[in-house]
């Protein structure tokens, strides 16, 4: 047990567990969705595509869909501007109550979802813009910012200060400098950002199931209502959907700026 | 002439423009102008937790179903007296602490496997198995357990051809915490992972050197110097499990509600916007306390977003 062999196989079975146990619905929605049968079942009775076929002719789930789509398109182009600035002005300026704004800027995740989730609705209801969906994008933005933030704080830190005092030097007022040599410097975290901003915006629940009605529901919410009375694999089908996205996120992150920049030490 | 290219023109504008509307002397407030904006959206929840604390002090009137003109704090008094709310508040509060300690203990492994792996399509695979999950979503994967553990589900189907079961897997209390664990784990290795790649292998080769097993090294060198991704990790994953809707919803099968479950159902089951309002306020400051006591102690750790130290 105290030999090295021990440490790799006590490591290792702890490993799996993990994969396996993170793996396991994902693995188990895919395969469902290919099932020639009516319902679930171990052993599987024979591979189709009858449910996609049937997910395309459904309406209310294509509509939830692109309504999901429409949210997190609102909420991740308000997340640009308004984290990209914000992480800039936080990785560069000595501001006044640094401490008190970093506080402040983080009660999006201090404050529990549900808090946030109906204080939105209060404030949105109040407003009467309750029932639209624009509202629903702004909700994600606001709830998930600090993520935008923190991928470009932690671009912006790695940009040496010394090549904008340099293009400055060189003649280049404030706005070019900006514009030519600090916002390329920051693009890879704008990048990281506003794709977690989006699939986060895509698959978010609470918030979305607190301020749509039943005429506007978005995906998660239109699944969450379905899964609650019968289970059928076309709800496989078009979680399939929600996967294909993930990988495709996954895809795009690790090109970009790769994976690996989450292993990196502050 | 043709030597000063239109872009340049077009930011030449860009940049007269600029000049008018922002004097360069005013530059001393051009991060607070950036700030702005992201203050302003995180506004809206202050204004909404001013609007649920507005909406606690005010009871439910049973004759007409309207919220009372008159602020009272019957709310809390009936939030802090009523069992069954102090049963859902004990169920989520020991949850939270059971799905903490088991997450850490498989996310710390993982995350130490992860850094220290020499192969690199080895670490790929670890972050994308990670990743995954992550990117789809909680009411996808909940979907998925019921699935595989279901009445129906796979599981009882493959147990009932050994001629055994079928066993309830779901709709109980550790259903509802194996959830959270699996919700959490991706959260809790990310926060970690940047601890553990801090920690200098040398110091693990040193420790081993002078004689200790790994199982000492472990406890000794890289618990140790793992711990402020173990503070920004636990506090994650204890205040997004206390607080979490959709896993006790979905696996609990609306028998083992959480915190949040609760206050959704004053709102949309019982109308009862008052008392609604008081339990979620109530869970914010409890959220809130657990958070500065930490951030206190320890600092914001890992999860600060501001200038690097250096």
């Amino acid at each position: 047990m105290t030999t090295a062999r021990g440490k790799t196989i006590f490591l290792w079975t702890l490993v799996m567990i993990s994969v396996v146990v993170l793996s396991a619905p994902t693995l188990v929605v895919l395969g469902a969705s290919f099932t020639a049968g009516n319902m679930i079942t171990f052993p599987p009775q024979g591979l189709s595509l009858k449910w996609y076929a049937s997910i395309a002719q459904a309406t209310d789930l294509r509509e939830a869909f692109l309504r999901s789509l429409y949210v997190a398109l609102i909420c991740t182009l308000v997340a640009i501007p308004v984290g990209t600035l914000a992480g800039i002005a936080l990785a560069k300026y000595a501001v006044r109550f640094e401490k008190a704004l970093q506080i402040y800027l983080l009660l999006p995740f201090t404050i529990p979802l549900i808090g946030s989730g109906i204080g939105l609705m209060l404030i949105f209801g109040n407003a009467g813009i309750l029932g639209q969906l624009w509202p629903v994008g702004i909700a994600c933005c606001v709830i998930n910012l600090p993520f935008m933030i923190w991928a470009v704080t932690a671009s912006a830190g790695s940009l040496d200060p010394d090549l904008e005092l340099a293009a400055a030097n060189c003649g280049a007022p404030p706005l070019q400098t900006f514009l030519l040599v600090t916002l390329p410097a920051v693009t890879p975290g704008v990048i990281t950002g506003s794709l977690l901003m989006f699939i986060l915006a895509l698959n978010e629940f609470l918030v979305s199931l607190l301020l749509v009605d039943a005429r506007i529901v978005t995906l998660p919410v239109q699944i969450y209502n379905s899964i609650r009375s019968i289970i059928t694999p076309d709800l496989a089908a078009i979680s399939v959907v929600f996967i294909g996205c993930a990988a495709l996120a996954i895809t795009i992150l690790d090109r970009l700026v790769g994976l690996d920049v989450f292993l990196k030490s502050k | 002439m043709r030597a000063y290219p239109l872009t340049w023109r077009l930011l030449d504008v860009l940049e007269t423009g600029l000049e008018k509307v922002f004097p360069r002397r005013l530059a001393g407030i051009t991060p607070y102008l950036m700030l702005a904006p992201a203050v302003l959206l995180v506004g809206l929840l202050v204004l909404g937790l001013f609007q649920v604390a507005d909406g606690s002090l005010r009871t439910l009137d049973t004759t007409t179903f309207l919220m009372s003109e008159s602020y009272s704090l019957d709310n809390f008094r009936r939030a802090l007296s009523e069992p069954l709310f102090r049963n859902v508040a004990v169920k989520s509060f020991a949850g939270s602490l059971i799905v903490t300690a088991m997450t850490l203990v498989l996310a710390l492994p993982y995350a130490y496997v992860m850094v220290r792996t020499k192969s690199a399509a080895l670490r790929k695979i670890l972050l994308i198995a990670l990743f995954l999950p992550f990117f789809i979503g909680q009411v996808v994967r909940a979907y998925g357990w019921l699935i595989i553990l279901g009445n129906q589900g796979l599981v009882n189907e493959a147990l009932s051809f050994l001629g055994i079961g079928p066993f309830r897997l779901i709709y109980n209390y550790p259903a509802v915490l194996f959830g959270l664990i699996q919700y959490m784990l991706p959260f809790a290795v990310l926060m970690l992972a940047p601890a553990v790649t801090a920690i200098p292998e040398e110091t693990e080769a040193a420790a081993e050197s002078l004689g200790a097993n790994w199982i000492q090294t472990f406890i000794h060198v890289v618990l140790p110097m793992a711990r402020p991704g173990f503070v920004g990790a636990g506090l994650v994953v204890m205040t997004l499990s206390l607080t979490d809707f959709a896993i006790p919803a979905i696996l609990g099968g609306g028998s083992q509600d959480f915190i949040a479950n609760a206050i959704y159902d004053q709102f949309f089951r019982t109308s009862d916007q008052g008392l609604g309002a008081t339990l979620a306020l109530l869970l914010v400051a409890a959220g809130s306390t657990l958070v500065a006591i930490v951030f206190a102690l320890v600092g914001t750790g890992t999860l600060q977003m501001g200038r690097a130290k250096q």
